[in-house]
């Protein structure tokens, strides 16, 4: 009955034949726009690293940063707040025009001075220390900075800081010399870039189809065409890659792992990702003003026992919001949170809690286990004595007034501290402005030597500092470091690589091999 | 014509049993069984179904390795007890879909039977009222009212009610206008009787047999939507225990844990049977022309 | 007749309108796209930039007349996610979920009908309780959890069909199977129940008494007569499924269809999409049902007369 399946045209297109190396990835969600300047998503961040390039690119392989050459040659800091960087020369886009300083100036300052409001927004949150890009000569750029920036080269690896071509984005629409909003919204359905393969097909939601780019300035890809595919129910996942179907299935949840391991042709590799799901609280709920009864929801709940029984053990959970990634700023000294119901019991009754009911806001199943998360959650603070239940909303509720705890994820969207706490707990930031977080002078000079010390030592008691008063009057918990799975077949050689943000789907050379 | 003797009759257990085959009277009994142990529920749970354990979650049931005694059925994905989630999953699945058929009955009936007998100005609004609902997909219906109006049990029923409702007006009014051109009609309007009197014993016998079908049906549809409805993760918040959440909720699991998917479809399965064959039975038993031969 | 038929289309029309008036007004009311657009946690200048970009700012009857401007001149608007046309991606899906509403319905009705017809003429006997009993395991198990069987069952173990997408014939086999199963049953039913009503009839008699083949006579007088009701019904159950009957299956079966479309739109209230999606939809479904009203009308005598009175 197999030759069922064989006769038809689906297998043609599937890999493992002889000749054409192609990979399909069947993936749990397929973005809606493709645009690396706007997109800090997730979902977005499996796709960009295999079509675009930053300037100044690292070694992937590692946790730690180590710098290479990316479009960028040479870069050095000519002034203070002024880097001089000389470009590669012989970079063609994928639609075969020639990189110039024109196209790097226009997608740095399409991000740095920023019109089009989606970019306003990553501007703010992650690039508001750049000032702007010019031209010196076609092969030599300069990047000027309000103030003296400790992650130059981290900000210019950005995803966000990838370079697209200038008169092909302007052309795209209206006048094919004005860089207009409605360009950018074009961009994003049919984006071009630098990187070993270009968007051959992209279907949001459904579908998208790289192939090999020969044009590309470095080593060439190992594969010739990868087809990305939305399949979003997990018993399908797994099962396109027993009919054939699919190569690789992404976000297996580790309930599912035993199903990939029973069959000799699959495996699973896997890590705790670069991110923190953690619970958030609202600080200026009524109910939970008092830091005591916020302090007391923290230390009701058991993550060890989380990880055990939820993630099979392979979750990681932080005693402070550090991870390893963050190099020289990983700081496993830090003892910020911990479980002691006891304790808990005690902030309750000094904090005069009065039994009211006390809500964790779950967004169904859009984290892996964060249903199962929320249960075991409320069921810990009801074993405190706190009367605990969920709402369960078909929405983000971060900016509810209502709202008094809810799940959330914390990406690491550059390794740096402020690539991940510092993005969403800045003074003003996001969490702030949605009114569950305040900061006041304090916390914002300690912000300021925090983001802006040029001494590592300085930065990192700085952090410390951060992490004291988040712990005092705390607003989030990090639970753990979720451990995501994607399964294979056995002969397919892919492992998502330490020096990526989370998700990243790299097929570059010296990423991917197939070994039959 | 005349309908009352027959409901006397039909409520007559003995005379009701004595004309079903081996099939409706199996429906009869589970059907008995299934409303018993929903009733029963607090009663007969070995434990508290939203009490969890960590560390024995995706037990099997007894008989199979790694089950855990006092679990008859195993343990959920939470370490739950997944026979007490079924008792109590199954008491409030049947309570919501009861509820929500008789809203929806209510609703719809009288609707239709306004479209039916009312001049055609009424029938024209509630006809596009009626033709408005079928056109929107429901789970968006669904989706708008819990997100507007939060998501409670409460607001699951009026959501299951609304599921039906228009179905019950399609058919009343086709009935009560196919009704009133009938000569027998005419002929009781002639002599005189009152319209309250026509519609009681002329039209209810008429409308009770598509009536009780659809009634049945919209248990169980009701049943499967709140299914449904959990699957889209719109349904009963947890932890409370719903068939519909479970099988929701648990259809990941199928592969490696399939017990927490069969359970409660299993006992959606036994409960739509019965209330299909019951309704069918109750249909053949009340039907007018039927009886007649 | 014709007058009949006018006003019907007239109702269908008037129906329309309110159906896009509800969507406008519904959509608006469950809530705002922008955490959707570029992600949660943005922060208050972030949020009041993006409501004047995407025009959330403008007042409701402005938008109201835009939104009814299009359905003359076809403009629908960007997907407020997407950035394309609504318009380009309600196509890319309809014809996908035709496509398989089809290919269930044909299914559905071979199947059904005949089993319905055995289901009525054994009906004392255990054949039709069996008939039934079997078509009712179709439609009482959770739609979802039939799929999720088939998907294990002949993918997963058997490997013998494919489970992603659309792309063969092959394709079609478990996505129609699941939606088949859930309609069967229904169908079946009311055809039964249809013969019954028929068989209860004084012609029915008279041809019985004529010592014609009961057989026979049912299914040259009575399901000639049954039809009209057993067509009325398929009408309702293809709107049904239609509406939202697909976006289960489509969801595990990836398949390219409008339930996902529109489900999706809800939840990331997609304005723009939600509504033309759903004007879409409902386009269809009025289109069915007034077809089968008319049909329904014409084809019974009783009611052709009554509806030409009225």
């Amino acid at each position: 009955m197999k030759h069922l399946l064989t006769a038809t045209a689906l297998v043609a297109a599937l890999s493992g034949m002889a000749g054409a190396a192609e990979l399909t990835v069947a993936a749990a969600n397929v973005s809606s726009y493709l645009d690396p300047g706007k997109d800090h998503s997730n979902v977005g961040s499996q796709f960009y690293f295999n079509s675009f390039d930053p300037l100044i690119h690292k070694d992937y392989s590692k946790a730690d940063p180590e710098w290479q050459p990316g479009l960028a040659t040479e870069w050095t800091l000519i002034e203070p707040t002024v880097m001089e960087l000389k470009l590669r020369p012989g970079v063609t886009f994928h639609n075969g025009e020639q990189m110039t300083a024109d196209d790097v100036v226009f997608s740095l300052n399409r991000m740095f001075q920023a019109t089009f409001p989606p970019y306003q927004v990553r501007m703010r949150d992650r690039l508001s220390n750049f000032d702007h890009a010019e031209k010196v000569d076609d092969h030599t750029v300069r990047i000027h900075v309000k103030r003296e920036e400790p992650l130059f080269e981290t900000l210019l690896n950005l995803q966000q800081t990838f370079i697209i071509p200038e008169d092909y984005t302007k052309a795209l629409s209206g006048d094919p010399k004005v860089a207009e909003d409605s360009d950018y919204e074009a961009f994003a359905m049919a984006p071009v870039g630098t990187g070993p393969y270009r968007i051959a097909e992209f279907v949001p939601g459904q579908k998208i189809v790289w192939e090999r780019f020969d044009g590309f300035w470095g080593e060439q890809a190992p594969l010739d065409r990868v087809n990305v595919i939305q399949v979003g129910e997990v018993a399908s996942r797994l099962t396109a890659l027993r009919t054939g179907e699919a190569d690789i299935a992404t976000n297996i949840a580790p309930d599912q792992l035993s199903t990939i391991e029973a069959d000799p042709t699959l495996k699973v590799v896997g890590g705790a990702t670069p991110l923190f799901h953690v619970m958030i609280m609202n600080q200026n709920h009524p109910k939970l003003q008092d830091a005591r009864i916020r302090q007391a929801l923290m230390l009701a709940i058991d993550r060890n026992l989380l990880n055990e029984a939820l993630w099979l053990g392979k979750a990681v959970v932080p005693d402070s919001h550090t991870m390893e990634e963050f190099g020289p700023f990983y700081m496993p000294e830090l003892k910020t949170f911990e479980y002691n119901p006891e304790r808990a019991k005690e902030l309750l009754a000094e904090a005069g809690y009065d039994g009211s009911e006390i809500t964790f806001d779950t967004q169904g199943s859009y984290y892996t286990n964060g249903m199962l998360a929320a249960q075991a959650i409320t069921e810990m603070w009801n074993a405190v004595g706190i009367k605990a239940s969920i709402r369960d909303l078909p929405k983000w509720s971060g900016n509810d007034p209502e709202m008094m705890a809810r799940n959330w994820s914390n990406p690491m969207y550059f390794n740096d501290p402020f690539g991940s706490f510092g993005v969403m707990w800045a003074p003003g930031g996001p969490s702030q402005s949605e009114g569950r977080f305040n900061t006041d002078e304090t916390y914002a000079e300690i912000w300021d030597r925090f983001r802006f010390s040029k001494d590592i030592e300085a930065r990192k008691a700085a952090y410390a500092e951060l992490m004291d008063h988040m712990a005092k009057d705390p607003a989030v918990l990090p639970l753990y470091r979720p451990y995501e799975s994607w399964a294979m077949r056995t002969d397919l050689n892919w492992a998502p690589k330490p020096g990526h943000i989370p998700y990243v789907l790299d097929f570059r050379a010296g990423s991917v091999a197939l070994t039959n | 014509m005349t309908a009352f003797p027959m409901i006397a009759r039909n409520t007559a257990l003995g005379a009701f049993w004595a004309s079903g085959d081996r099939i409706q009277r199996l429906a009869l009994v589970l059907g008995a069984a299934l409303a018993l142990a929903a009733l029963a529920a607090p009663l007969i749970a070995g434990f508290d179904p939203t009490a969890q354990s960590l560390i024995s979650r995706l037990r099997p049931p007894l008989g199979f390795e790694g089950a855990r005694p006092g679990h008859w059925l195993g343990t959920d994905e939470l370490g739950r007890d997944l026979l007490s989630r079924c008792l109590y999953g199954l008491r409030l699945t049947l309570s919501l879909a009861l509820m929500g058929a008789t809203l929806g009955l209510m609703l719809g009936g009288l609707l239709g039977v306004l479209a039916g007998v009312a001049g055609k100005r009424i029938d024209a609004v509630i006809m596009t009222a009626v033709d408005t609902q079928i056109a929107i997909p429901f789970t968006l219906v669904a989706l708008f009212m819990l997100s507007v109006f939060g998501s409670s049990l409460t607001v699951m029923v009026l959501v299951l009610g609304l599921a039906g409702w228009e179905q019950y007006a399609r058919i009343l009014r086709g009935e009560v206008m196919r009704l009133m051109q009938m000569p027998f009609i005419e002929a009781a309007r002639a002599a005189g009787a009152s319209p309250l009197r026509i519609a009681l014993t002329h039209v209810l016998p008429n409308v009770v047999s598509p009536v009780v079908v659809q009634f049945t049906l919209s248990l169980s549809n009701i049943i499967l939507l709140e299914s449904t409805l959990s699957f889209l993760g719109l349904g009963v918040q947890p932890p409370t225990a719903t068939l519909g959440a479970m099988v929701g909720v648990g259809r990941d699991y199928m592969p490696n844990a399939p017990w927490i998917v069969l359970a409660p479809a299993l006992l959606i399965l036994a409960v739509t049977f019965c209330v299909q064959i019951l309704g069918d039975w109750l249909r053949d038993r009340a039907d007018v022309r039927l009886r007649a031969r | 007749m014709i007058t009949l038929a006018l006003r019907r289309l007239f109702r269908a029309a008037f129906t329309f309108f309110v159906i896009v008036t509800l969507v406008f007004f519904a959509t608006r009311m469950s809530g705002s796209p922008l955490d959707f657009i570029i992600g949660e946690g943005l922060s208050a200048e972030d949020r009041a930039t993006l409501i004047r970009y995407y025009e959330l700012d403008r007042p409701w009857w402005d938008q109201y007349r835009a939104f009814l401007g299009a359905l003359f001149d076809g403009n629908f608007g960007l997907s407020f996610i997407e950035r394309r046309p609504v318009s380009t991606m309600v196509a890319e899906r309809l014809w996908p979920s035709a496509q398989l509403l089809l290919a269930a319905t044909a299914v559905t009705l071979l199947l059904a009908i005949p089993l319905g017809v055995v289901a009525a003429l054994w009906r004392n006997s255990w054949i039709g309780s069996a008939v039934m009993s079997v078509a009712f395991m179709g439609y009482a198990v959770p739609n979802f959890v039939l799929a999720v069987f088939l998907v294990l069952v002949f993918a997963f173990w058997l490997n013998w069909l494919p489970v992603v997408g659309n792309g063969t014939p092959w394709h079609f086999i478990l996505p129609t199977v699941t939606l088949s199963a859930a309609m069967i049953a229904a169908i079946m039913r009311f055809t039964r129940n249809a013969m019954l009503d028929v068989l209860g009839q004084d012609y029915m008699r008279t041809a019985r008494a004529k010592g014609l083949d009961e057989g026979r006579v049912v299914v040259k007088h009575g399901l000639r007569n049954a039809g009209i009701t057993i067509l009325s019904v398929v009408g309702l159950q293809i709107a049904a499924l239609a509406a939202s009957g697909s976006v289960v299956v489509e969801t595990i079966f990836a398949w390219p269809g409008m339930g996902e479309l529109l489900v999706n739109a809800a939840i990331r209230r997609d304005y723009p999409v939600l509504q033309f999606g759903v004007l879409t939809v409902a386009l269809a479904v009025i289109l069915i049902n007034t077809c089968v009203d008319i049909a329904y009308t014409w084809a019974d005598p009783r009611l052709r007369r009554s509806g030409a009175r009225r």
